[in-house]
């Protein structure tokens, strides 16, 4: 039996003061288990990103609790949550997100930096990632010299560097060809059959078929739908 | 982490490459500016209390209730000391030597053109004591011994008659004629006394003027430490002398030398206020560029919060780029303080004519140097705390969705 690694009790996301009260997410429980491949799906402005943002710690709810591996997360500060983030949490966006600066290593190595990662085993670990993503050889280019599926592949990498326990994969395959965004998916699928909980957002629901659960949100209300 | 944050502050610096170098020239003209004014005022003050502080065991009376003026001066008030001034003088323990300045007005001729100027005699070793910082245009001083020669003022050999006079020019005074055998330079800015000055020795004035009109004492003293108390006896006693408690004036080179150090001490401080607006103008500068860098960099802010960066993290980010620049710039700073104080003061020494024995020569002290360091780096680190502190403020939901 698995581990729960998310745990939601009644969490809500209210924007406003009443009367003018909006509710982005109401009253959600959710259970997320260890290995878990989780599609959310929805219509936009469903809740679909308020959702991610609380399970990836880059929000806090209204009300209810998030517990993320045994810890309730609702109640810590700012410092707290960014730990909670760069311990637990890998993070993948639709625009992949990568410093412009940085060359694809380096932005593999920068989360393990803010991590307190020593500098000769974060270069290891970060070409060992990418080279998983198939990327030995674009390692010292920059994003701007990447294509969008390599850009991806690189955040992929960047997302699993610190061994988080979540993925949060963000419309992953929405700015990439068909061919890329299957190579990601792959990737992804890879990265939960050795153990990791991917919980991804999409439109695309031929991508949500290929999970093992899929959560449907609709105008604030989670409801898990069979596959 | 430092090692991160430097290398992440040089590669975004870069990535600006244009924008940061403007900011850094800004910082170094500040700091230049800084450096150059402080090795231009310890320079000054070198030179001034380097002259002075060879005159320590010296002591000038003059009359009037003024202190006597250190700069090639030495006021003639009207009213002169009488023989028994000397007297009380020459009665005193410690006194080595005791020289006068004897001072008179004489009718000029040269080249048909006559004139009244002011005499000024005294013996040959006061004088070139007296005017040792004072530059010389054309010949030398007197010598001992010599006779009907004067050395004369810019003003006296270019302005007062139809002709110039120069070195070996003749002029009668008082139907006598003497030889001008030197001619200082225009005092412009440092002091006009010596442009209309005609300078001969006491025993000539004596002769040619028949009157001994003393307008300064001048004594060396055994003991250097007994200044004060042989100068407030001698002021006392001519005071006395006078019936008056204003007459006399014995001013001490330490005394002087004090009053020099606190001008000069002033105009450092001056200087350094003027070098600070430049400072603070670069500043704002490395605000406003780092603001700027903020504001583009809001994704990448939220980027590195959501994959677990701190406020600090953000935070320290942004003021190393901060103290990157501004210490950046505070090195070339120094450098090009260094050689913006030798060109300071070359353009002062030929504005002020300061040549001679009152050379300027700019001073760089390890001081300056250090303050100039701390100064840039505090500047750094103050002008990039706003920016810095905004940036770490961000929401990392908002920050990510920035476009």
């Amino acid at each position: 039996m698995s581990k729960d690694v998310i745990v939601t009790q009644n969490i809500s996301k209210t924007y406003g003061k009443p009367p003018l009260q909006v509710y982005a997410l109401r009253e959600t429980n959710l259970q997320i288990k260890q290995g878990d491949y989780i599609a959310i799906i929805g219509p936009s402005g469903s809740g679909k990103s308020t959702l991610m943002n609380l399970l990836g710690c880059l929000d806090k709810p209204t009300s209810g609790n998030i517990i993320i591996d045994g810890s309730d997360v609702s109640t810590l500060n700012e410092n707290e949550l960014a730990r909670i983030r760069r311990e637990k949490i890998g993070f993948i966006f639709q625009k992949y997100n990568l410093i412009p600066t940085l060359n694809a290593l380096e932005n593999v190595e920068l989360s393990m930096g803010f991590a307190g990662v020593d500098s000769q085993t974060r270069t290891k670990k970060a070409k060992q990632l990418l080279e998983m993503v198939e990327l030995t050889k674009r390692m010292t280019h920059k994003p701007s010299e990447m294509s969008g599926g390599e850009q991806q592949r690189v955040a992929i990498a960047r997302a699993l560097a610190n061994n988080p326990s979540i993925i949060l994969a963000d419309e992953p395959t929405g700015n990439v060809d068909t061919k890329s965004g299957d190579n990601i998916m792959r990737i992804l699928e890879e990265v939960n059959k050795k153990g990791e909980t991917i919980i991804v957002v999409t439109h695309n629901m031929a991508i949500a078929q290929r999970a093992k659960r899929v959560l449907r949100i609709q105008d604030g209300e989670v409801k898990e739908e069979h596959v | 982490m430092f090692r991160d944050n430097v290398k992440l502050a040089i590669k975004n610096l870069r990535n600006r490459l244009s924008r940061s170098l403007l900011t850094l020239l800004g910082i170094s003209i500040g700091i230049m500016a800084i450096i150059s004014l402080l090795a231009l005022g310890e320079g000054m003050q070198q030179a001034i209390t380097g002259e002075l502080s060879s005159l320590s065991d010296v002591i000038i009376v003059s009359t009037g209730g003024n202190a006597f003026s250190a700069f090639g001066g030495g006021g003639s008030t009207g009213q002169y000391f009488t023989q028994r001034d000397i007297a009380v003088i020459q009665r005193l323990q410690g006194i080595k030597e005791i020289s006068t300045q004897l001072s008179g007005s004489a009718l000029a001729e040269y080249n048909g053109k006559k004139t009244i100027v002011s005499l000024t005699g005294m013996d040959i070793a006061v004088m070139r004591l007296q005017y040792s910082t004072t530059s010389l245009k054309a010949g030398g001083f007197l010598n001992e011994g010599d006779q009907n020669k004067i050395m004369i003022g810019y003003g006296i050999a270019h302005d007062t008659f139809d002709a110039d006079i120069s070195v070996g020019g003749r002029i009668k005074i008082n139907g006598e004629k003497f030889f001008v055998t030197g001619i200082f330079g225009k005092q412009g800015m440092g002091g006009v006394s010596s442009d209309s000055i005609v300078l001969m020795s006491s025993r000539d004035f004596t002769k040619l003027t028949g009157q001994s009109n003393i307008s300064l004492i001048y004594l060396r003293i055994e003991n250097v430490k007994d200044a004060e108390s042989i100068a407030t006896t001698i002021q006392g006693a001519i005071n006395e002398n006078h019936g008056r408690k204003d007459f006399a004036t014995a001013t001490t080179m330490t005394s002087i030398l004090e009053t020099v150090q606190s001008i000069t001490g002033i105009l450092q401080v001056v200087l350094v206020g003027i070098a600070s607006i430049a400072l603070v103008v670069a500043s704002i500068g490395i605000m406003n560029t780092m603001l700027t860098s903020v504001m583009e960099r809001t994704r990448e802010i939220g980027i590195m919060k959501a994959i677990g960066a701190t406020n600090q993290d953000i935070m320290s980010i942004f003021i190393f780029e901060g103290m990157l620049l501004s210490s950046v710039g505070g090195i070339i700073g120094i450098i090009l303080g260094v050689f913006g104080s030798q060109g300071l003061t070359l353009i002062l020494n030929s504005f002020m004519q300061m040549g001679g024995s009152m050379n300027l020569t700019p001073v760089i002290t390890i001081t300056s140097v250090v303050l100039a360091v701390t100064v840039s780096l505090m500047v750094g680190v103050l002008s990039s705390l706003y920016p810095a502190y905004k940036a770490a403020r961000m929401s990392p939901i908002e920050a990510v969705r920035y476009e």
